[in-house]
């Protein structure tokens, strides 16, 4: 099969300047899908919570993040910690696009034995991973130890994003992360988490209901900001208003998400935690999603 | 007094760390202390009211103690991470292996209470099985202190050493092992005292008993017992291991179950290499034992002074 959605293809041009309209940014977004799409031809990837989470890592990657792709060990950076590794491929895709590497490089790549992409993300031979995560619970109390360290090292511009499941919610460390950062007034630490509804078993509701996460992280001493996940414009809002990194509490951002989020057979069903495509369910989720671009 | 040992004065490993690491902080900025609820226990309160900065705890939270370490080491910090050999190993177990040891972060996680020198805290405060699972994850050094001159100088190594350390001390009380002019390198093992005729291999807090068995039987029975303080347990010194094993005789003495401790180490070198000799672990026996006080459990598993002597000495004789 014909690789699409590279960087060239004419009927999509890349803008490699800096989107930053909801415009642009739903057009990365687009794009990211189809990536993940197209790659999801090949590979089994974690689809559902890779396209749930695709917009607000779109805005994240492309809009809100000071990176340099080109120093990835830049001291003024922000750091973004992958706490549910399994979305990995969503996260090399905003990254390539972004300018870490090339897009292609990713589909080419994904699950190749050494090679540098894989199912949870891996800090050993991809120098764009700040922590090498797929255990659940871990990278939120890492981003902590992080967030702290920048606050050691006077750093008080950059800040340390981490993105976790919901269903993730459930470890035990994550609650001992979230009162710690707290207790050191972490400011400087954004909590996105992104709220799909399920896990790999089921519904969450249906297997330990988590109940209000947003009343929990409150109680917790955290700014919360709850709003709808799949909204470029209701992210972007979001983002440009988190309190500074010098301020004294951290922030939580519960996105309410779709799983498989953009492709309708794949939207709220369980199977699709991970999966694989056909060639012919590509093409229909190709047409869906063009038509998407498409539209004025 | 036995002589070039005061076996009356004893030291407390945790009390020297403790202090030791407030010495550290003051030269290097890069220190930091994380505690979990057992600052007390652990004897670093002075560092953390000399650098309250550089000091954070977190609370009754292994998990979270390891994994923020973790983040700071991201950062370039060297943070010494302390709670109990049990609580470390094993309710933060993959915190060590998954967040220090795999990406090789300079985490220096501070155990106490190693083996059974916890006693009557009971066997959830024993750490038996700390030296099995440290020694299994890839990247992980795995050290343990037996006196206070080694425990500073591990401490000062830890600083210029790449990749994580787990640190295991007893709590119980030790004399001096070693010398004013004692250089300690981690990897190479320590011989306390000269002998051919077989070898004790030991580590931590039980070297001090080794030592007493060895200048016991020389006096007693004119056999000289090589007493080896085998500090770094991963990665083990292959070479003072081969020598030990050409005495002939190797007694391996540890606080921590006969499986999977520094015994385990020492077979498989000698196993490796090729080499036969007469070989023993004095350790716990695969049980969990009934809460009692440390130095009975040593003599109920012979890790006594009187416990090694017999054992060995009757390996010699076969």
């Amino acid at each position: 099969m014909k690789m699409l959605y590279m960087d060239t293809r004419e009927d999509m041009p890349y803008r490699p300047t800096k989107p930053t309209t909801v415009e642009e940014l739903k057009l990365c977004a687009a794009r990211i899908r189809l990536q993940l799409l197209e790659l999801c031809t090949k590979e089994v990837i974690h689809i559902g919570g890779d396209l749930s989470i695709a917009d607000v890592m779109t805005v994240l990657w492309l809009y809100q993040m000071k990176y340099d792709p080109s120093n990835p060990k830049w001291e003024k950076r922000d750091r973004f910690v992958l706490s549910k590794g399994h979305a990995s491929a969503v996260t090399s895709f905003a990254q390539a696009m972004r300018g870490c590497f090339p897009a292609e490089a990713v589909i080419r790549d994904y699950a190749k034995d050494g090679k540098s992409f894989s199912m949870h993300s891996c800090a050993l031979n991809n120098r764009f991973v700040e922590a090498s995560t797929g255990s659940l619970g871990h990278g939120f109390p890492i981003a902590c130890g992080m967030a702290a360290g920048l606050r050691l090292k006077k750093n008080d511009t950059s800040r340390v994003y981490v993105l976790m499941g919901d269903g993730e919610q459930a470890e035990g460390s994550v609650w001992e992360a979230a009162m710690n950062a707290a207790h050191y007034k972490l400011g400087n630490l954004a909590a996105i988490i992104d709220c799909n509804g399920f896990e790999a078993d089921g519904r969450i509701d249906e297997l330990t209901a988590i109940n209000d996460l947003g009343d929990k992280y409150r109680a917790f001493g955290w700014n919360v900001c709850e709003f709808d996940g799949n909204d470029i414009g209701e992210i972007k809002y979001r983002f440009d208003r988190l309190p500074p990194p010098r301020s004294e509490k951290p922030t939580a951002l519960i996105c309410r998400t779709v799983k498989g989020k953009g492709v309708p057979f794949m939207e709220n069903e369980p199977k699709w935690h991970a999966g694989k495509i056909t060639p012919e369910q590509f093409k229909e989720c190709e047409d869906l999603l063009l038509r998407e671009w498409r539209k004025p | 007094m036995t002589p070039g040992f005061d076996v009356e004065k004893k030291y407390s490993l945790r009390d020297t760390i403790g202090q030791y690491v407030k010495k550290l902080g003051g030269e290097n900025e890069k220190v930091l202390v994380v505690n979990a609820d057992l600052m007390g226990t652990c004897r670093n309160r002075s560092f953390v009211e000399a650098f309250p900065e550089r000091a954070f705890n977190v609370g009754i939270a292994e998990q979270n103690l390891v994994s923020f370490s973790a983040g700071l080491a991201h950062e370039g910090f060297i943070p010494f991470a302390f709670t109990m050999a049990p609580f470390m190993s094993m309710r933060a177990c993959e915190q060590c292996r998954t967040d220090v040891a795999y990406p090789g972060l300079n985490v220096r996680l501070v155990a106490a209470y190693a083996g059974v020198s916890g006693g009557i805290s009971g066997p959830t405060h024993w750490g038996i099985e700390d030296c099995g699972i440290m020694c299994s994850m890839p990247n992980m050094t795995v050290i343990e202190v037996s006196d206070p001159v080694q425990a500073e100088q591990v401490l000062s190594a830890s600083l210029s050493y790449e990749g994580p350390i787990y640190i295991r001390n007893g709590i119980v009380p030790t004399f001096r092992i070693h010398g004013d002019d004692y250089q300690y390198r981690i990897g190479r093992a320590d011989v306390i005292v000269d002998g051919d005729d077989g070898a004790i291999i030991c580590s931590g807090t039980v070297v001090q008993y080794a030592v007493l068995a060895s200048l016991e039987i020389r006096k007693t029975c004119k056999k000289q017992v090589r007493v080896i303080d085998m500090h770094t347990i991963k990665p083990i010194d292959r070479r003072a291991v081969i020598e030990a094993a050409g005495t002939g005789t190797v007694l391996v003495v540890q606080d921590h179950n006969v499986i999977g401790g520094l015994g385990s180490q020492v077979a498989r070198v000698i196993a490796e290499s090729g080499l036969s000799a007469r070989f023993a672990i004095a350790g716990i026996p695969d049980t969990f034992a009934v809460m009692a006080h440390a130095d009975y459990l040593y003599a109920e598993y012979g890790m006594d002074a009187a416990g090694i002597k017999g054992k060995i000495l009757e390996m010699m004789e076969h």
